[in-house]
C-alpha cells in the first residue's frame, strides 16, 4: 500500500522525519499532526467562505456592498460572526430523536473532512495515497446523505423530513452519473490512485507557439468535464439543484430545526462538501495542484475557490429546478449521457491506442 | 501505512465538531421556554407528529440505484485495466466487447424501467384531479 510514486513523500512521513520519530509512533504522530494541518486549512477556508466570501460574492452579483464595517474589507466579520453564532441558544425541538439529532451535525463535517485525506493539495500536502483513492473519496463524500436523512428524521418536523428524503432522492439520482463520468477519466489514467491521476495529466497535450497546454482531462474530454460539473453540483446540493433545502418550498429542509452550534456545523459541513467537490474536480479534471509559476498549493486553492465562485454564481443566476424535474434530469438525462460518454471514451481510446 | 493517516483525519474530523460544541456549551445561554421548543410549521401550532407518512416517490428508483451502483463497482476494475490491456496487445474484441455487452444489458433494464414509468415522479390521484379542474375552469 501507498507506494510513493516519483519519490513523492506523503505529509505524515515528512512530519515524522522532521520530528525524528520512526516506526509506528512516527506514523501515528505524523498522521495526527498532518491531519490537524489539513483539517485546519480546510476549516480556515470555510471560515473565509461562509461568513465573508459568500456574502461578498452574492452582494457583487446583486449590486450591493455587504459586510464592510469591521476590519479591512470587513474581513474581521469572520471572528465576530463565529463568536455570535457559537453563543446562540441551542433550542432542541419537542420530540426530537435525541442521539441521532446530535449525531447528524457531527457526521456531516466529518465525512467531508475525511474526503480530503486522499486529495493531493500540492507542495507535498497529501495525507495518504491509497491505490483506491478515487473510489474512497466518493465513498467518503456520500456519507453526507446519511447525516442529512438522520438530521431530517430526528428533528420531528415535517419540512425536515421532506428535506432529508429529498436529499436521498437527489443523491441516488446523481451518484451514478458522477461515478460513471469519473470512470471515463480512469480509462485514460489507468489508475484509481490520486497521485497517478495527477501525474498522468502533466504530459503535454498540444504546443501552440511555444506555450504547451497540459493534458488536463478537462481539455482531453471536455464533455465529461461538463457532465461531472453538473452531477457534482447536484451531489453537493448547490443551485440549481438545492432541492433538499429549497427555502421557498420547505423552509430550510433538513436543517429547519437546528440552531446555535448545530446550525454552524451543518453550514460548515456544506461548505466543506462544496470545497471537497471542487477538490475532486481539480484533481481529476484540472491537473490537481499543477500550474505555472506559483507553488502547487496556491494553484490548488485557486482551483477550489474557482469552483466555489462558480457555485455562488449559479446561486445568483440560475433558478432552482423542481423535484420532479430533478429526478427526470438525473435518471433520463445525466445517466444516459454519462454512459454514452463512458462507452464513447472507451471506443475512442480503443481505436486510437 | 496510509490508513493510519486516514484514521487520524477521521479522529480530527470528529474532534473539530465536538470541540466547537464544547466551546458553544460554555458560551451560550439557556432560557428554556415552552413555545420556543415547538417545531416550526409556518408559525401555526404543529398538527400531529413530524413523522408523517408520505409517498417517498423513489422506491423503484432506489431499487434501480442498487443495480447501477453495483454495476459501477463492477466497471471500476475494467476501467483501471483497459488501457494497459490494450497496450499489452489484447484485441478490442476481448478488452471492449464484454464491457459493452455488460453495459448494454443494464441499458435494456433502464429502458424497461423508463417505459413502465419507474423513473417518473408519480402524482397523486387527487393532485391530478385538481389540476384538470383548474384547467377546465
Amino acid at each position: 500500500m501507498a507506494v510513493p510514486l516519483q519519490g513523492e513523500v506523503m505529509l505524515p512521513e515528512r512530519i515524522a522525519d522532521l520530528l525524528g520519530l520512526g516506526g509506528i509512533a512516527g506514523e501515528v504522530v505524523g498522521g495526527l499532526i498532518g491531519a490537524l494541518i489539513v483539517g485546519n486549512v480546510m476549516l480556515a477556508m470555510t471560515g473565509v467562505a461562509g461568513p465573508w466570501a459568500k456574502r461578498k460574492i452574492t452582494a457583487a452579483f446583486t449590486d450591493r456592498i455587504a459586510v464592510d464595517r469591521i476590519g479591512p474589507f470587513g474581513l474581521l466579520i469572520i471572528v465576530a460572526d463565529s463568536v455570535r453564532l457559537l453563543s446562540k441558544e441551542l433550542i432542541i425541538p419537542e420530540g426530537a430523536d435525541r442521539p441521532s439529532y446530535d449525531l447528524a451535525p457531527i457526521i456531516l463535517p466529518a465525512s467531508a473532512l475525511l474526503g480530503f485525506s486522499v486529495i493531493p493539495m500540492g507542495s507535498g500536502i497529501q495525507l495518504a495515497d491509497p491505490e483506491a483513492g478515487l473510489a474512497l473519496v466518493f465513498a467518503f463524500a456520500s456519507i453526507a446523505s446519511v447525516a442529512l436523512v438522520t438530521g431530517g428524521y430526528a428533528s420531528n418536523n415535517k419540512y425536515s423530513l421532506m428535506g432529508g428524503l429529498r436529499a436521498v432522492a437527489q443523491n441516488i439520482a446523481y451518484e451514478i452519473p458522477l461515478i460513471v463520468t469519473a470512470m471515463s477519466v480512469v480509462v485514460f489514467a489507468g489508475s484509481l490512485q490520486m497521485s497517478t491521476i495527477v501525474a498522468e495529466q502533466t504530459s503535454t497535450l498540444i504546443s501552440i507557439a511555444g506555450v504547451s497546454i497540459p493534458a488536463w482531462y478537462a481539455f482531453v474530454n471536455p464533455f465529461a468535464f461538463v457532465l461531472f460539473l453538473v452531477a457534482n453540483m447536484a451531489e453537493i446540493g448547490r443551485n440549481p439543484f438545492d432541492i433538499p433545502e429549497a427555502p421557498t418550498e420547505i423552509v430550510a429542509g433538513y436543517q429547519t430545526e437546528y440552531s446555535s452550534v448545530y446550525f454552524v456545523l451543518f453550514y460548515l459541513g456544506e461548505f466543506l462538501h462544496v470545497f471537497l467537490g471542487g477538490a475532486i474536480m481539480a484533481t481529476i479534471f484540472l491537473g490537481g495542484p499543477a500550474g505555472p509559476v506559483l507553488p502547487g498549493f496556491v494553484w490548488f486553492v485557486i482551483k477550489i475557490w474557482a469552483f466555489f465562485l462558480f457555485t455562488q454564481w449559479c446561486r445568483s443566476a440560475i433558478p432552482r429546478v423542481r423535484i420532479d424535474q430533478l429526478i427526470e434530469i438525473g435518471w433520463k438525462g445525466m445517466l444516459v449521457l454519462s454512459f454514452a460518454n463512458l462507452v464513447l471514451t472507451a471506443i475512442i481510446v480503443g481505436v486510437i491506442a | 501505512m496510509s490508513w493510519i493517516a486516514i484514521g487520524a483525519l477521521a479522529l480530527v474530523g470528529i474532534a473539530i465538531p465536538l470541540a466547537m460544541m464544547a466551546v458553544s456549551a460554555l458560551l451560550r445561554p439557556a432560557v428554556p421556554e415552552q413555545s420556543k421548543s415547538t417545531t416550526y410549521e409556518s408559525g401555526e401550532i404543529p398538527t400531529g407528529s413530524g413523522h408523517v407518512q408520505l409517498n417517498i416517490q423513489y422506491y423503484m428508483v432506489a431499487l434501480l440505484f442498487v443495480v447501477f451502483d453495483i454495476e459501477t463497482v463492477m466497471i471500476f476494475p475494467w476501467a483501471v485495466m483497459y488501457r494497459s490491456a490494450l497496450e499489452a496487445g489484447t484485441p478490442l474484441s476481448q478488452a471492449l466487447l464484454p464491457m459493452l455487452i455488460f453495459v448494454g444489458i443494464l441499458v435494456v433494464g433502464l429502458v424497461w424501467a423508463w417505459r413502465i414509468g419507474a423513473v417518473e415522479w408519480t402524482t397523486s390521484l387527487r393532485a391530478a384531479t385538481q389540476k384538470t379542474e383548474r384547467q377546465n375552469t
